[in-house]
């Protein structure tokens, strides 16, 4: 489904992607996990097409095509969707009218009508509940005043209204009490199918008691520097990153 | 309005089959064709009775035509009796594409303890220049709320004059320019505190496109008896060009101690988090541009208190800023 191939990427003259290597297949979930200043956030962004990074070499093929021409919307009308990990506040404009005006644009890109208001809202609804959001944040600016664990549980939504084939979750787990962590967990889960993937960056082994891997990736400097199953998250929660980047 | 110095007009200009659809269910409409009141070519001069609380809208169609003068003067006056209830809606349009010069002056008097509700939509050609003066006088426990939406035009000029005069008078004033091409407008407020307890805002608001000039210079003054004042100011900008230019100018002149004034000013360009964030979710650029332009614009349309009239203007707000403008899809005929 997404093959990356010693992609580099910087900003300015900054190189912070040095080389990724990554493939997932569908149904597969990976983890990545890495200390603060790995490119784990660069690299989702570069994954989802924020300008601000330049590719300066490789690859990144997404079900057999390169997309490092695309851009983020068509990326997203691709399958690919991107969990901040500090979603954006959008004063004015509402959540309703950002999924509405969202959903249609994948749904022309399909070849079908826009959904009227009255579809719409039971859609809305029914994967609000998905994450136990308050219908009420439906007519709220997007993200605007809500909570840490709400704007993560609003990503979720989110997701749960485009069905990705590709969720990159970057720290979705970060700023969450544990009822929020099983809240977004369990709408992570409830979204799995066997022809989904999902990417979930984290620097806990927390999430990952809810969210089961199968493949662990710690990127350390712009790197992968080592790739395992599940119980490579246990060992890091045990022993830290150091054996791993002085050894 | 039992006042006979003015009629309503039919609800269609017959010379040019001009018929608004903006207005809804209650409404009355009233032509001025070049300066006089359809029928009679009198100034208007509107009178509400003292007591008058009708639901009625008013709205006031004032129209260029090229049977006028290219260079027109005119003046009106409306006045709202002591706890009269008023709601008007004034539009300014050009039925010609000949290069018109509009002077306007327009009175506005509430007597205490009236409410009076405005919306002001400016919608011309680019060869059009209208320079409106308003007088605008508010007397105690009365409560004006006014919202200018400049919306097409070559040189839009509204200078508004406001007196408080009386305690607890109020005056809420609101505008939203959209701007492009050579477009040049300008909103010039005085507002004077002269009495204690009042209480005044002005939130106004561009969107300024190509090489499009916008300015705002509102003044504050409070007279030194105006205790207990409350006045705030807000002129927020945003420049969709590197060669739009706006020019915004805050003047506080406050005599009085014991009073509640701020001010604030910004001008600035699309977020790029925002549009990121929307266009990760599959909206293509333009419309996710236009999602934070019409997020922008919002705060102000959300002043108009009919609901139905606010629904037309956001709906009318969208299709200029997709650029669809100059022409009114409510309208059969062009409006500008
Ligand atoms: N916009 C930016 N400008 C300059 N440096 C940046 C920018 N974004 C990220 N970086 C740098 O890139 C490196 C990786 O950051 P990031 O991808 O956010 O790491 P992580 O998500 O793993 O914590 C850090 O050294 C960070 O300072
Ligand atoms: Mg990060």
């Amino acid at each position: 489904m997404l093959n990356i191939k010693d992609l580099h990427a910087s900003i300015g003259e900054k190189e912070i992607l040095k080389g990724i290597n990554l493939q997932v297949k569908p149904g597969e979930i990976h983890a990545i996990m890495g200390p603060n200043g790995s490119g784990k956030s660069t690299l989702s962004s570069v994954l989802a097409g924020r300008d601000t990074y330049t590719v300066t070499s490789g690859e990144i093929e997404f079900e057999g095509k390169n997309i490092l021409e695309l851009s983020p919307e068509e990326r997203s009308i691709a399958g690919i969707f991107l969990g901040f990990q500090y979603p954006i506040e959008i004063p004015g404009v509402t959540n309703v009218n950002f999924m509405r005006t969202a959903v249609n644009e994948h749904r022309k890109a399909k070849g079908l009508e826009p959904l009227n208001a009255a579809a719409f809202l039971k859609i809305m609804r029914e994967k609000m509940e998905v994450v136990e959001m308050n219908p009420s944040f439906s007519s709220r600016g997007v993200n605007v005043g809500f909570s840490g664990g709400e704007k993560k549980r609003n990503e979720i939504f989110q997701m749960a209204m485009l069905e990705p084939k590709l969720a990159i979750l970057d720290e979705t787990d970060s700023g969450l009490d544990v009822d929020a962590l099983r809240i977004v967990a369990t709408g992570v889960n409830k979204l799995k199918r066997p022809d989904n993937a999902t990417i979930v960056i984290t620097h806990y082994q927390r999430l990952l008691d809810y969210i089961v891997p199968d493949i662990v990736h710690i990127l350390y400097n712009g790197q992968i520097i080592k790739t395992a199953g599940k119980e490579l998250a246990l060992e890091v929660e045990k022993r830290g990153y150091d054996w791993l980047i002085n050894g | 309005m039992t006042e006979n110095n003015y009629i309503y007009a039919p609800s269609e200009h017959p010379a040019d089959k001009f018929r608004c659809k903006v207005p809804m269910k209650g409404t009355r409409q009233l032509f001025v064709i070049d300066g006089g009141v359809q029928g009679t070519a009198a100034p208007l001069s509107i009178k509400f009775d003292e007591g008058n609380c009708s639901d009625e809208i008013l709205q006031v169609i004032g129209v260029r035509t090229s049977s006028g003068p290219k260079e027109l003067s005119s003046e009106s006056s409306f006045s709202f009796g002591q706890n009269s209830q008023g709601r008007l809606i004034l539009c300014s349009h050009t039925f010609a594409e000949d290069p018109f010069i509009t002077k306007e002056k327009i009175k506005i008097s509430l007597a205490p303890n009236s409410s009076v509700d405005i919306v002001l939509m400016q919608n011309e050609h680019n060869d059009a220049e209208h320079i409106s003066e308003f007088e605008i006088d508010i007397q105690r426990d009365a409560s004006l709320r006014m919202v200018f939406l400049t919306l097409h035009g070559g040189k839009i000029s509204n200078n508004i004059k406001v007196n408080l005069n009386g305690e607890n008078a109020s005056c809420d004033l609101n505008g939203l320019y959209i701007v492009d091409g050579k477009q040049q407008v300008r909103n010039l407020v005085s507002m004077n505190h002269k009495d204690p307890h009042c209480y005044s805002s002005q939130l106004f608001k561009g969107i300024l496109d190509d090489a499009s000039v916008a300015s705002f210079s509102g003044l504050i003054h409070v007279w030194p008896d105006a205790q207990k004042t409350q006045a705030y100011q807000e002129n927020h900008n945003l420049l969709l060009t590197k060669e739009a230019k706006v020019y915004s100018e805050p003047q506080l002149e406050i005599y009085a101690d014991d009073v509640k004034c701020s001010h604030g000013a910004t001008n600035g360009r699309l977020d790029e988090n925002e549009l990121f964030y929307l266009r990760s979710r599959g909206i293509p650029k333009k419309e996710a541009q236009l999602l934070q332009q019409q997020a922008f614009a919002y705060a102000v349309l959300d002043k108009i208190s009919s609901e139905e009239l606010k629904e037309r203007m956001v709906s009318l707000t969208e299709q200029r800023l997709r650029g669809e403008f100059s022409k009114c899809k409510n309208c059969c005929k062009n409006c500008c």
